[in-house]
């Protein structure tokens, strides 16, 4: 029985260690805002943060990331305060929804990897993640204006 | 299509009166601002008097109004911009708004109708009458107002939720009315609802403001909540085996020997096929969904493929190209002038040969339903485009499967968010299967469709095989004759016969030879003055059913305003003539292309509707809109010509220099039905490889007059994503199918559009005042005609098939050279 840290807490996954993350969060601990898109790693909408490093948590098993410090969307800022989420709003960037969570958590790595990130930077990027609505024009002006709001001194660089 | 209960008068009077409501009557899809409407309903439920002066909204004490959205909230940011509608004439302060959707029930269908949201015509259907609703909750409340004050009501208006005397400079908010006064007023249908003014275009407050959407906050923070979402106590989880063919085979025998050594597999139910939904179906039930797919792929079958078995993409084209051989076949979609004597007449006779592949909707949200039988009732928890349409499937589903009298049969249907629609989340057969396994198996069942079942099951855009003829004489386009075969989406859906129900039902498509499918067809009657036109078109029954057949994103005008907008680029070039100036001559708004005037018009007077060509009137906005608002194609096709000017300044059309191998190109659309257009055009500009044949769209200009915007910011983001759609299903989308089944299972084998291959895109919203129609698909339909005439102008091959591979590409280069 793996033992994650989602969030900041502790869990015990009561699944067989091959299970993929994403079911574990979805499922099993209901923290539903990670999505199921593709199973197999190329559409992006299930991307946590393992470490700090955006992964997709249908390709990876709960065996893999027993000890590691997983954030899912819900573990972002619930309040909607993290810049990259002020940026998704104040752009107005879902439209259906459905993979922002994983777009936003792409961007926020992204940027956390590197603040000012080039329009050929953004693009490679996020270039994994689809969005069906295509919001694309949307999500490379709200990355950018989530950078400037991380310059800002906003707190959760 | 006809309801079975025609609820008339209840959705058309206003009944302006306090009442107690029973609360829990309205289900939340997941905005926590319909969470707090429960609130609103339990301070109903205690029996304060609230006020709902029509059934579009509720006015409570606490100084609150819900607006209640009969609309699948798919992406669209519809309930947002429906409040807007509303609360501009209600004169209520936007903070005070909360959203909400009704639970699909036999009971709120008599009150609200049919719940479907389609055809990017949510505004447009729904503007008039919740302007009328606004206004009318609006005079109620100050006639109400002004007692309470004691003042004149003549010295009475409403500002920000409240009543103020502008004598006295009192006010009293909207609550405080409520609190004190009972209301009881109706405007009965249609004379009173005459009296009704509302604003005219100019003097909004609310319409026309970039509002935040209200369903946005919940999409950044992980709290939305789709059908995918749902939990209930107990359930199980069904996992679909992936069926031998996409439709007809039958599943004879389920050896679940390996399945049963996976740790939490229940069991294995072969679906049952009746009303032929479902075919082939076997689902693995298991404690957890990964241990349902597990087991769904362990399950053996034995199958018989049946009709269809054996069947490929290629029998299709042939079978295509041959049946428009038979001319006494067809049906006649156009029909004007004499177009045989106008080809005769013809100096030159242009004649072309145009396809177009099958895509599919491929919503990010695979298809899942939850279905529960709970205290003797059906609860289906989903996300759909028609939580009316799903109710009534299942019921009639259920009545032959419980061989129970429909009656009889309860059913509630709970909508959720929709994680994408386009068109994809129309047909039922999740809930269907949802609720057989829950009979089956005792406990609610969650369904969800892996993404690999989502694309074998998927219901895809026919294929569609195109013949034109032009006839040129003098410099003009003398005549013009477009020939469509393809399978018919139309039949698939409205089976009202076929369900052994009258819902759904249209008699007159048994007689295919007069009546036509619109929706497999529109778009070829294009708003160009062409003398002599005629559209002639074929059904293909057994590819409407092999590859189930059905509407995406635009419907029929995403394939046919490629084919008319190519081909009207090949008759400019073979004129010599500009492909601007020769668009612009033809978009002069004779005939039947100039429009309903701006008088109105009343249901059931078809001729208003026909004007002088041949046209097939759309069976249900008659029905189910207000009859009373402006027709959408007022100004006719001189909309549409400026539209295309000002795409053409703005994307400097015959102005701009471009780089070697690059080119521009134009298309005009009026998606989405002839009755119900909105005015767009598209220019793109792109740049060919002429070594790999791989092109870069580089940059997309449209222009749009939907008459009135709601809401820009949002109108804008429709519109890009729509233009990306196009740019998508011209690049990279194509789904194929053979021996029965469809070939590609994941997004390494099925390419929507990229971040990468992004261009820039401009939008000009033209606000010329009229009344407003969708904007949420039609820009997709000029994108891929644009592109293929700006291939053509930048390295001279011209490729009739989409998408447009680099392979034809270079077999235009090879055939040129």
């Amino acid at each position: 029985m793996p033992n994650l840290t989602i969030n900041g807490q502790s869990y015990f996954a009561d699944a067989p260690p091959d299970t993929p993350l994403l079911w574990v969060i979805r499922e099993d601990l209901r923290l539903t805002g990670t999505k199921y898109g593709c199973g197999i790693g190329v559409c992006g909408s299930c991307t946590v943060h393992i470490n700090g490093q955006a992964v997709r948590s249908c390709a990876i098993t709960v065996g893999e990331v027993e000890g590691a410090h997983i954030t899912t969307i819900e573990g972002l800022d619930p309040a909607n305060a993290h810049p990259v989420q002020q940026a998704w709003i104040e752009h107005q960037v879902p439209q259906c929804g459905y993979c922002q969570s994983g777009q936003i958590m792409q961007a926020a790595a992204l940027l956390s990897a590197n603040p000012s990130p080039s329009d050929k930077q953004i693009v490679e990027g996020m270039n994994g993640n689809l969005c069906r609505c295509a919001t694309y024009p949307r999500i490379v002006g709200a990355v950018k204006r989530a950078a400037e709001l991380l310059k800002g001194g906003a707190s959760h660089a | 299509m006809r309801n079975p209960t025609q609820p008339g008068m209840t959705r058309r009077d206003f009944l302006v009166r306090s009442a107690a409501t029973a609360a829990g009557t309205f289900m939340s899809i997941g905005l926590p601002s319909l969470l707090e409407s429960g609130n609103a309903g339990a301070a109903i439920g205690a029996g304060m008097p609230a006020f709902t002066p029509s059934i579009w909204f509720t006015v409570t004490p606490d100084g609150k109004t819900t607006m209640h959205i009969l609309k699948a909230e798919m992406g669209q940011h519809i309930g947002t911009a429906l409040a807007q509608v509303i609360a501009e004439e209600l004169e209520v302060k936007w903070d005070d708004v909360r959203l909400e959707t009704p639970l699909e029930s036999v009971e709120n269908f008599a009150i609200y109708g049919l719940a479907y949201t389609v055809n990017s015509g949510s505004v447009t259907t729904e503007f008039d009458r919740l302007s009328r609703a606004g206004a009318a909750g609006r005079m109620a409340l100050i006639e109400a107002g002004a007692k309470v004050l004691g003042a004149k009501q003549s010295d009475c208006h409403a500002e920000n939720s409240r009543v103020i005397d502008k004598a006295s400079g009192r006010s009293i908010g909207y609550g405080e009315i409520l609190q004190k006064v009972n209301i009881d007023r109706k405007f009965a249908y249609p004379d009173d609802f005459k009296a009704v003014k509302v604003k005219p275009f100019g003097s909004y407050k609310i319409i026309g403001k970039s509002i935040p959407s209200m369903d946005i906050p919940p999409k950044t923070n992980g709290q939305a909540k789709y059908g995918i979402d749902v939990f209930l106590p107990n359930m199980v989880y069904g996992a679909l085996a992936i069926p031998r063919t996409r439709y007809g085979s039958k599943v004879l025998s389920v050896d679940d020997s390996e399945a049963r050594k996976v740790p939490g597999f229940v069991k294995a139910v072969i679906v049952d096929n009746t009303l032929g939904k479902c075919t082939g179906w076997v689902i693995a039930l298991a404690e957890t969904f990964p241990a349902a797919m597990k087991a769904a792929k362990a399950l053996k079958m034995e199958v018989d493929p049946g009709p269809y078995g054996k069947l490929s993409l290629s029998d299709i084209f042939e079978e295509f190209s041959a049946q428009t051989e038979n001319a006494e076949a067809s049906a006649a979609w156009v029909l004007e002038g004499d177009v045989d004597k106008g080809l005769a007449q013809a100096d030159k006779v242009l004649e072309m040969e145009y396809s177009s592949d099958m895509v599919c909707h491929a919503t990010m949200e695979p298809l899942n339903a939850t279905v529960q039988f709970v205290d003797g009732a059906w609860h289906v928890h989903v996300g759909t485009q028609s939580t009316s349409f799903a109710r009534m499937t299942l019921n009639a589903y259920l009545a032959k499967v419980l061989n129970q009298k429909p009656e009889d049969i309860k059913v509630y249907v709970h909508e959720y968010l929709l994680g994408g629609g386009f068109g994809g989340k129309q047909d039922y057969d999740e809930i269907l299967a949802a609720a057989y396994c829950a009979k089956e198996v005792g406990r609610p069942v969650k369904f969800i469709q892996t993404r690999e079942s989502t694309f074998a099951t998927s219901f895809p855009r026919t294929p569609t095989y195109h013949k034109l003829k032009a006839g040129l004489k003098n410099g003009e386009l003398l005549a013009m004759n477009h020939d469509i075969c393809c399978g018919w989406m139309g039949p698939r859906f409205f089976v009202g016969k076929k369900y052994g129900t009258d819902w759904l039902q249209l008699d007159s498509w048994d007689a295919k030879k007069q009546d036509i499918d619109q929706w497999s067809i529109g778009g070829s009657d294009h708003w160009y003055y062409v003398k002599n036109h005629r559209v002639r078109a074929w059904d293909s029954d057994r590819t409407t059913w092999a590859v189930q057949a059905s509407a995406l994103r635009t419907v029929s005008n995403s394939y046919n305003m490629f084919v008319v907008e190519s081909f009207m680029d090949e008759v400019a070039h073979a004129l010599k003539r500009d492909p601007l100036e020769f668009r612009l001559s033809m978009l002069n708004g004779k005939g039947g292309n100039r429009g309903i005037p701006n008088t109105g018009y009343a249901p059931g007077t078809p001729s208003d509707y026909y004007m002088d060509r041949l046209w097939i009137s759309l069976p249900w906005p008659n029905e189910n809109s207000w009859p009373l608002y402006e027709s959408a194609t007022v100004g006719g096709a001189l909309r549409l010509a400026n539209c295309l000017k000002v795409a053409a300044k703005n994307a400097g059309w015959g102005t701009r220099k471009l780089p070697p191998n690059t080119g521009m190109g134009i298309a005009v659309s009026s998606a989405e039905e002839r009755q119900s257009p909105t005015w767009v055009a598209g220019i793109a500009e792109v740049t060919v490889d002429p070594k790999t044949g791989i092109f870069k769209i580089n940059r997309i200009t449209i222009a749009m007059d939907p008459g009135t915007v709601i809401n820009p910011l949002n109108a804008k983001a429709q519109i890009q994503g729509a233009a990306l759609w196009g740019a998508s299903q011209i690049l990279s989308e194509r789904l194929t199918y053979k021996n029965g089944a469809i070939e590609q299972s994941n997004f390494h084998e099925y390419k929507p559009i990229r971040l990468a291959d992004v261009p820039q895109i401009d939008v000009h919203l033209i606000q010329s005042g009229h009344h407003p129609s969708g904007v949420g698909e039609p820009s997709s339909t000029v994108v891929a005609p644009a592109v293929a005439n700006a291939i053509y102008n930048a390295i001279g091959v011209r490729v009739r098939h989409m998408p447009i591979t680099p392979e034809a590409i270079l077999d235009g280069l090879k055939s040129k050279a």
